[in-house]
């Protein structure tokens, strides 16, 4: 089932529709067109530079965050002109659900994980973290899996003098009940407990929604969008979270940008397997409809996204940035999976949301 | 719960107002703008300068803890309407839906609680991170050096093997009422507990031993972070308490104690609800960025000693270079409830609490009822979780004594280990029987109160709340009961937290609060039962 990275770039471009000339409003002030988003793309749309593309075409986009399976199941989204999820399935779902004909799939960004060099050596030590080969390095997820069931500490760790601590090792992540980068962690977990194949039949999902609950419900609170977690590793450090499931391009954006907050004690690393996560626009109005094209075919607005760490139908402006800021970014991913279905992926979020509220939880076997 | 509430909130705003009117001569002699603070808890807004509602205007309900940031926000160019409310109070309104459409956005010093509510993430929208704040231990300087913590490092599980052993006393505010209380338990807990991962109800009945001894060292409480600092300040009483780092940054010598095996740290999101109209949501976006521009940052840090929420303002030294590991914090009601149960009905030291009551004639109709429903809104009559937590609980004694012209007899409740619900159901026919005539002897009635308390088990943590309409007409004055009090041993001198009711005498029981390092609070406009509420985490 794993795909190479062109096949998944074909399917993206045949997304975009190459239609028509965008026209701008007639007279006033800029149309403003609201939007619910997952919060990892919110900087994107408050940056000015963003902002000042869309003026020119007579838009102002607002945009209010949400956890992206909220936005597919909780949100009200009558008040709004568009939803972008960060994930096909959850805007596949309101698609069908709102009776929309057409999507976009502007950009996408595979899954990472961002933590700390002292870490990173620690966990190559444990035989998790290994490099690539090809200038970035690899966290291996079945080595990560067995290490979690086992209940380790990070003081239990060979040879860790760097990361004492007496808490569990376990990525941080957010609440995958509402949240599309917890669910796109699920998706890689569940391809790895289902035998390395993704879960396709309900029959397969207790089973593996049981391996994996653990490595979510042990981690205590969980918060409930994408970027809070970020946050608290750019901010708080390897106290609060020491390795965060993140969007590549929210590592990205901050490097490329040149803020500071990637300190040189900071790593990058692709679980292996990953997925992509591909952030999609739904919209509900002919204003939305526009805000979409223009987010897929507008030079201004593609070439910003790739300063956001997006990638995008035009790699080369993404490769140029990565090779700018010495980025140790994986250029060719090979070990990309597939999501489950929305209604597989669907039924092992619910599995797993049952276990939160029975706490009947499966305690992690052996170890300590 | 809106009802009570906004009743309340007008009470308390005229307290304010008339502290105002006093004047700086008065406030200096006897301090009571500090006597006054808990009542803030209740207030909706601020003294003076109240913004009035419009379409310009985002409203924020809002956890007492940020309100000294209420200055700043003036300069945001955003016209903001703060409410506070107690956490859990709040987070109880935010859930069930009682903020929608009244607020725009909350602003608590955490969301990890309302968050386990059922219901309640689908009301917040955005989540804006302003700053941060871990909960810690700060000890006087020279108690620190001799524990051998001159230099901030120790374990909570040697604090609390210093605990157990009687070698220090620390204040903190109670974990149902405050989040820093709820916090510090929640870190100390998952800490004694040795678990590498997030406390479950079997957790935390096992690790409920470790926190006896723990909390054996606890000889003060508090239902606000903010009355705990002003009265560790004021009147010393402990070695130090646990509380923000924020707000023990503010205390003079103290040293505080990170400790190395983790905190659980507040990170105060400015959240809007999902319920806000267009137009609020862009006040919304306006001051969120605002508070995140590396300008404001730094001003939040230098002014209140919180961390910058933003990684391009690094961290001062005032902060230390230790990392702070945080701790998991539970991701099931269950298990915090569970936790601050198990603090309320076996862990903390068990509370003495007595009832000075007037019945006098003034008292008729109404306001008696208002008593009587007062007192069985603490028998568990109200069964939301802040009702629950603020009941009277396993192990504690508590002692009515009524007065008109005179003291009545007092009574004694004493609640068992295990079902207390018989003893609950006595002490509600007892409040159901409650009559109203005669005069207004306040005086005596406080002193039979403290004639009981003297007889009462020293182990208790006793203290007296007075509940009076009017002013004294019979029997002796403030300054006998002075007399009485000063005679008192000095271990042997509960504090008096009055609440004011119909026509009291707003300045004299104050005096009375002040002498007793009590506090103030007000339901002359509002809810009695509220008060009472909020009461209970000071005792």
């Amino acid at each position: 089932m794993k795909r190479s990275i062109g096949v998944v770039l074909a399917l993206l471009l045949g997304a975009a529709v190459v239609v028509a000339v965008v026209l701008g409003n007639g007279g006033g002030g800029p149309a403003v067109v609201r939007g619910v988003i997952g919060s990892e793309k919110k900087p994107f749309f408050d940056d000015p530079r963003v902002r000042a593309a869309f003026e020119k075409h007579g838009l102002r986009v607002e945009v209010e965050t949400a956890g992206s399976r909220q936005i597919a199941t909780e949100v009200e989204l009558d008040g709004y002109a568009f939803a972008f999820p960060s994930s096909l399935p959850a805007a596949e779902k309101i698609k069908k659900e709102r009776g929309v004909s057409q999507v976009f799939s502007p950009f996408y960004s595979p899954m990472a994980v961002a933590t700390f060099r002292p870490i990173a050596d620690v966990l190559a030590k444990a035989g998790l973290v290994r490099d690539s080969g090809h200038g970035y390095q690899v966290l291996d997820l079945a080595e990560y899996l067995k290490l979690a069931a086992q209940g380790t500490r990070w003081d239990e760790l060979p040879g860790n003098t760097a990361y004492p601590a007496r808490k569990r090792v376990l990525l941080t992540t957010t609440d995958v009940r509402t949240s599309n980068s917890a669910a796109m962690y699920l998706a890689m977990t569940s391809y790895v407990a289902n035998g390395d194949d993704v879960v396709t039949t309900a029959a397969q999902v207790p089973k593996v929604a049981e391996t994996v609950a653990p490595v979510f419900l042990d981690q205590g609170y969980s918060q409930s969008s994408t970027e809070a977690p970020f946050e608290d590793y750019l901010v708080m450090g390897s106290g609060k979270t020491p390795m965060v499931m993140a969007y590549e391009a929210q590592y990205l954006s901050r490097l490329f940008s040149g803020d500071g907050s990637i300190t040189p004690d900071m790593r990058l690393l692709y679980p292996a397997p990953t997925v992509l996560s591909k952030h999609t626009l739904v919209p509900f109005t002919e204003e939305a409809v526009r805000v979409g094209r223009l987010l897929t075919e507008d030079p201004a607005l593609r070439s910003l996204a790739a300063r956001h760490g997006f990638r995008t139908a035009d790699p080369g402006a993404f490769a140029d940035l990565a090779a700018e800021h010495r980025a140790p970014v994986a250029r060719d991913l090979v070990d990309v999976v597939e999501p489950p279905a929305y209604d597989r992926l669907e039924q092992l979020i619910t599995t797993i949301e049952r276990l939160y509220a029975d706490g009947t939880v499966p305690q992690a076997g052996g170890g300590s | 719960m809106s009802a009570p509430r906004g009743a309340a909130r007008r009470g308390a705003r005229g307290a304010v107002r008339r502290a105002g009117a006093r004047g700086a001569a008065l406030r200096a002699a006897i301090g009571s703008l500090l006597v006054l603070l808990p009542a803030l808890g209740l207030a909706a807004c601020s003294a003076d300068g109240t913004v009035a509602d419009g379409p310009d205007v985002l409203r924020v309900l809002a956890g007492s803890e940020v309100k000294d940031l209420e200055p700043l926000l003036a300069r945001s160019g955003v016209k903001v309407k703060i409410s506070y409310t107690g956490t859990l109070d709040g987070a109880e309104q935010v859930a069930g839906g009682g903020a929608d459409g009244r607020y725009d956005a909350v602003w608590f010093s955490s969301n990890r609680y309302l968050s386990l509510i059922d219901g309640a993430a689908a009301r917040l929208s955005t989540e804006t991170k302003v700053m941060s704040s871990p909960v810690l231990l700060g000890l006087r300087t020279a108690k620190a050096a001799e524990l051998g913590w001159a230099d901030g490092k120790a374990t909570w599980k040697q604090i609390a093997a210093a605990a157990r052993d009687g070698r220090f006393t620390f204040g903190m505010a109670n974990p149902a009422s405050s989040n820093s209380g709820f916090s510090a338990l929640v870190g100390v807990a998952a800490a004694l507990s040795d678990a590498g991962e997030a406390l479950d109800t079997a957790r935390v009945a096992s690790v409920t031993p470790e926190l006896k001894e723990f909390f054996s060292a606890q000889k003060l409480t508090s239902g606000s972070s903010g009355w705990l600092a002003e009265t560790y300040t004021r009147q010393g009483g402990v070695d130090g308490l646990v509380n923000y780092e924020s707000v023990l940054l503010g205390i003079k010598d103290l040293t505080l104690v990170y400790p190395s095996d983790g905190v659980v740290t507040a990170d105060y999101p400015l959240t809007l609800l999902a319920s806000a109209p267009a137009e609020k949501k862009e006040l919304y976006g306006r001051l969120a960025a605002w508070l995140r521009t590396p300008d404001v940052q730094r001003e939040i840090m230098a002014s209140t000693h919180r961390r910058p929420g933003i990684p391009e303002v690094r961290p001062g030294p005032e902060f230390g270079s230790a990392p702070l590991l945080e701790l998991p914090f539970p991701n099931r009601r269950a298990a915090a409830d569970a936790l601050v149960t198990a603090y309320l009905d076996e862990v903390r030291t068990p509370a003495h609490a007595l009832f000075v009551l007037d019945v006098s004639g003034s008292m008729k109709g109404e306001r008696i009822e208002a008593l009587r429903q007062a007192l069985v809104t603490l028998t568990g009559a109200d069964r939301s979780p802040s009702g629950t937590f603020s009941r009277f609980r396993s192990r504690e004694h508590v002692t009515m004594v009524p007065f008109s012209g005179g003291p009545h007899e007092p009574r004694a409740f004493s609640l068992p280990e295990r079902g207390p619900g018989p003893v609950l159901e006595e002490i509600r026919a007892y409040a159901g029987e409650l009559q109203a005539s005669g005069g207004t002897a306040i005086y005596d009635g406080l002193r039979a109160a403290y004639t009981e308390s003297l007889r009462g088990d020293p182990g208790h943590y006793t203290s007296v709340v007075l509940m009076t309409d009017g002013e004294n007409t019979d029997g002796s004055s403030f300054e006998d009961f002075e007399r009485l009090y000063r005679m008192l041993p000095e271990a042997r001198r509960p504090r008096t937290f009055v609440v004011l009711f119909g026509e009291s005498d707003a300045e004299e029981m104050n005096r009375v609060a002040e002498l007793t390092g009590g506090a103030v609070f007000d339901a002359r406009d509002g809810s009695l039962a509220s008060a009472f509420k909020e009461i209970r985490g000071y005792q």
